[in-house]
């Protein structure tokens, strides 16, 4: 226990660039979740839809497209993106970058890790928007057809509203989730915050006069940026389910899941 | 695409290796984080602030640190500091640990779909507050936690991938699925068997869980 | 449906996102725009239309595939946020002779031959040995340096030699060309492979291996980096003689004749000497195996087509 809280074991985070660098790192992994969450909303939103759909063939690969990619590790998916997708993919991207973009981002990897957090989170957020939708009494998609509005105005003004919004907990679930994974991208080759910590870590007397990080100290401090953050948007979640309760007035029944793993009735 | 069939009979060993050696780490895990899961959803339920504020500590720290960073502080951190533990024990600890703040969470909330009245009831027959927790409540809440059980597991079996991944080293399918598509040099036709692999373990956890609801259902 | 309150938070988050990320993009981390390690202005030439050397120049830079965290050839320095080492040095020199901006990217033993056959990476120069498998795939130039294969342990082990392995933990990259010469030599021993050197140091300060097999430069980069901490030392004889190749996309003649033509011109001018001297010759006792003397025949023949190897 001592060792964990010796003050020695702490100086590194005011010698040198240490901090700089670390928190350098954790910006990459914070960009890359916001960015894939985004392109996860829209592509979720799309899958969702084709899954719903009433024509069976397209519900059928819809649903088959996100329970594949749903039970696959996602460690699992960024390798083989980044091992096996066709290099010109990565080339079209450096071309089309250039300096115009963070560092971490200017190699072409970054399109991989992105192609396989945006696949699976848009599984994931389907599955997620599919739940939130049916969980919608049938009512209010029958109230609409009896009003007259077609399959398209009832979806758009009524039903995608109304159940999306209850699934906004297990969306904020999702993204503290996509937080955490983008450490995975660590084993991938980019330069995100674990690399950056073990560089501090690792250090060695070519670079100068300053205090090597004991691994404890380093790691826990990243995971305190995580939990951190994470917490924060865990209690904006709770504000906004609040919110939600007091808004429409009755108790919404709130969809959450474990780990990526929620599962409408089928 | 060819050799598609070529690699998994030249490997077979290897990818069953890698196939049973995930299905340890998920066990040996999936004991851990039933045993702590359960302890601090009690801890989570019970009626006294202070307990409640420990089992709080514990689930948000254990759901918001990412694995890979727990990884690192176990093995390389606490080794540094004196402890040392095998790649296996230290990659089943976190993973264990790790998902037993959503075991503690489910339990947590089917302790309260429980219902109040069980826990009034159980008082006023003479039942401790310890008592009334272990044997009425806990097992009527555990009941209700085996769906989200099932999904949990299909997250440890996912999450494994993790610890084959990092420096633990443990030869589980991925790292074994890495090792041979290197020397093969056929990245997609070892990443698809692998997948198979991954696929198959999901598959068969699903399963299981829909009969174990079927029959839970019946017996009540 | 959010309270203003909450869009404020919200919008105010992305905002410092954003603006930390202006801010840092504007770095040039990566690359150097300083002059070469020795000699005055060097003439590049012009080159033929269509060449692989013509396309790197159109592009404006050329992007190689260094180590990230194995010094002393290819590290990343936290105090300057840039990539340093022998393989970093030779790399600029190559640059400067093609006229452009080097960019350098971090390759990992196990993703090198991807990123170079995909594009992503032009040049790999990352401590690649040159085998007759890899050739298959890639292009080689060279070689470059050569460096031999030993093992690492804690000063106080009792391990001498590759014999003693039966039964112990030893450390090495994933897709290295020592996963197979330590099945081949040692085959009772317990295998760990990693995704990193650096992870190996990692494993051997920690205890959680016996022992790290891997090139003695690589090594003694370990053994500076432990330094009184965790003393380690290299034991046993040379395993293997590890010829380092410049990774080149396949069937690029063209650039395979050019690069060794520059590599030939730094045998020439001292600055392969020089930047030998200021990496690896102040750590290392004895005098190395000039590359010079060894062609890229003599090296492919060290380590002929394996089990796995499909001629293309």
């Amino acid at each position: 226990m001592g060792y964990l809280v010796d003050p020695e074991n702490w100086k590194w985070i005011t010698s040198g660039s240490n901090l700089k660098f670390i928190l350098e790192g954790f910006l990459v992994n914070i960009e890359i979740a916001l960015i894939a969450m985004v392109f996860a909303l829209i592509f979720g939103l799309l899958l969702a839809l084709a899954r719903l759909s009433n024509n069976k063939v397209v519900s059928f690969i819809a649903g088959a497209w996100i329970d594949v990619w749903r039970n696959l590790p996602l460690l699992f998916i960024l390798l083989g993106f980044a091992l096996a997708l066709p290099g010109a993919l990565f080339q079209a991207w450096e071309e089309l970058v250039g300096k115009s973009v963070p560092i971490a981002f200017q190699s072409g990897r970054i399109v991989a890790a992105l192609l396989g957090l945006v696949i699976y989170n848009s599984a994931v957020m389907a599955e997620i928007m599919r739940a939130g939708i049916v969980s919608l009494e049938r009512g209010q998609g029958e109230a609409a057809a009896a009003l007259g509005l077609p399959y398209w105005k009832s979806m758009r003004l009524v039903v995608l509203p109304q159940g999306l919004r209850r699934m906004v907990p297990a969306t904020v679930s999702q993204l503290i989730t996509l937080n955490k994974d983008t450490t995975l991208i660590s084993i991938v080759a980019i330069r995100e915050v674990l690399k950056h910590t073990k560089t501090v870590v690792n250090a060695n007397p070519f670079l100068g006069d300053f205090v090597k990080a004991p691994p404890l100290q380093a790691y826990l401090f990243v995971g305190l940026l995580f939990v951190l953050v994470n917490l924060a948007l865990s209690r904006l979640s709770q504000r906004l389910e609040i919110k939600q309760r007091q808004a429409t007035g009755t108790k919404v029944e709130s969809i959450t899941g474990i780990e990526d793993q929620v599962a409408a009735p089928a | 695409m060819g050799d598609l069939f070529a690699i998994l009979t030249r490997n077979f060993d290897s990818f069953s290796a890698g196939f049973l050696t995930t299905c340890r780490l998920v066990f040996v895990s999936f004991a851990i984080a039933m045993a702590v899961g359960t302890l601090i959803g009690g801890l989570r339920a019970a009626p006294s602030k202070a307990l409640n504020r420990i089992g709080a500590i514990y689930v948000e720290f254990f759901r918001n640190i990412p694995l890979l960073v727990l990884i690192y502080i176990v093995y390389d951190g606490l080794a540094r500091g004196g402890l040392r533990l095998s790649a296996f024990v230290a990659g089943t600890l976190c993973l264990g640990l790790y998902t037993a703040a959503y075991v503690a969470e489910s339990i947590r909330s089917g302790v309260f779909a429980v219902g109040k009245g069980q826990f009034d009831a159980a008082l006023s027959l003479g039942f401790t507050q310890g008592e009334t927790l272990r044997k009425i409540v806990l097992p009527q809440a555990i009941r209700t936690v085996i769906p989200p059980l099932g999904n949990l597991t299909i997250a440890m079996i996912k999450n494994s991938a993790i610890l084959g991944g990092s420096l633990l080293a443990i030869n589980d399918l991925l790292l074994n699925g890495r090792l041979i598509a290197n020397n093969n040099a056929r990245y997609v036709q070892t990443f698809f068997w692998a997948a198979v692999g991954y696929l198959i373990l999901t598959g068969a956890a699903t399963i299981a869980v829909r009969v174990l609801e079927k029959r839970l259902v019946i017996k009540r | 449906m959010l309270g203003n309150k909450n869009w404020r938070v919200l919008l105010a988050l992305l905002a410092v996102v954003a603006m930390l990320g202006a801010a840092c993009g504007g770095d040039d981390a990566d690359t150097d725009a300083g002059g070469s390690e020795g000699g005055d202005e060097i003439e590049h030439e012009e080159f033929e239309e269509g060449s692989t050397m013509a396309k790197i120049v159109e592009k404006g830079e050329v992007t190689i595939g260094v180590k990230f965290d194995v010094p002393p050839f290819g590290f990343e320095n936290p105090q300057s946020g840039e990539v340093e080492g022998f393989d970093v040095d030779m790399g600029k020199y190559i640059a400067e002779h093609l006229g452009v901006e080097p960019k350098f990217v971090e390759a990992i033993s196990d993703n090198r031959i991807p990123f170079l056959q995909d594009g992503t990476v032009d040049i790999i120069l990352s401590t690649m040995t040159i085998t007759t498998d890899r050739e298959a795939e890639i292009d080689f130039a060279g070689p470059y340096f050569i460096a031999n294969g030993r093992i690492l342990v804690p000063e106080d082990s009792d391990i001498a030699g590759i014999e003693d392995l039966t039964g112990k933990k030893v450390c090495t990259a994933i897709g290295s060309t020592y996963e197979s010469t330590l099945k081949e030599q040692a085959p009772e021993a317990d295998l760990k492979t990693v995704e990193a050197y650096s992870d190996c140091l990692t494993l051997i300060q920690n205890g959680q291996v016996d022992a790290v097999s891997t090139d003695n430069v690589i090594l003694t980069g370990m053994i500076i980096q432990s330094g009184e901490d965790f003393p380690l030392k290299l034991v046993g004889d040379n395993l293997t003689t590890e010829p380092y190749g410049v990774g080149l996309p396949n069937k690029t003649d063209d650039m395979r004749e050019f690069v060794n033509g520059v590599l030939q011109d730094s045998f020439d001018d001292g600055t392969w000497q020089s930047i030998y001297d200021e990496w690896v010759g102040q750590f290392v006792e004895g005098e190395p195996e000039h590359p010079e003397d060894f062609t890229l025949d003599d090296a492919l023949k060290l380590f002929p087509c394996s089990e796995f190897c499909d001629k293309k």
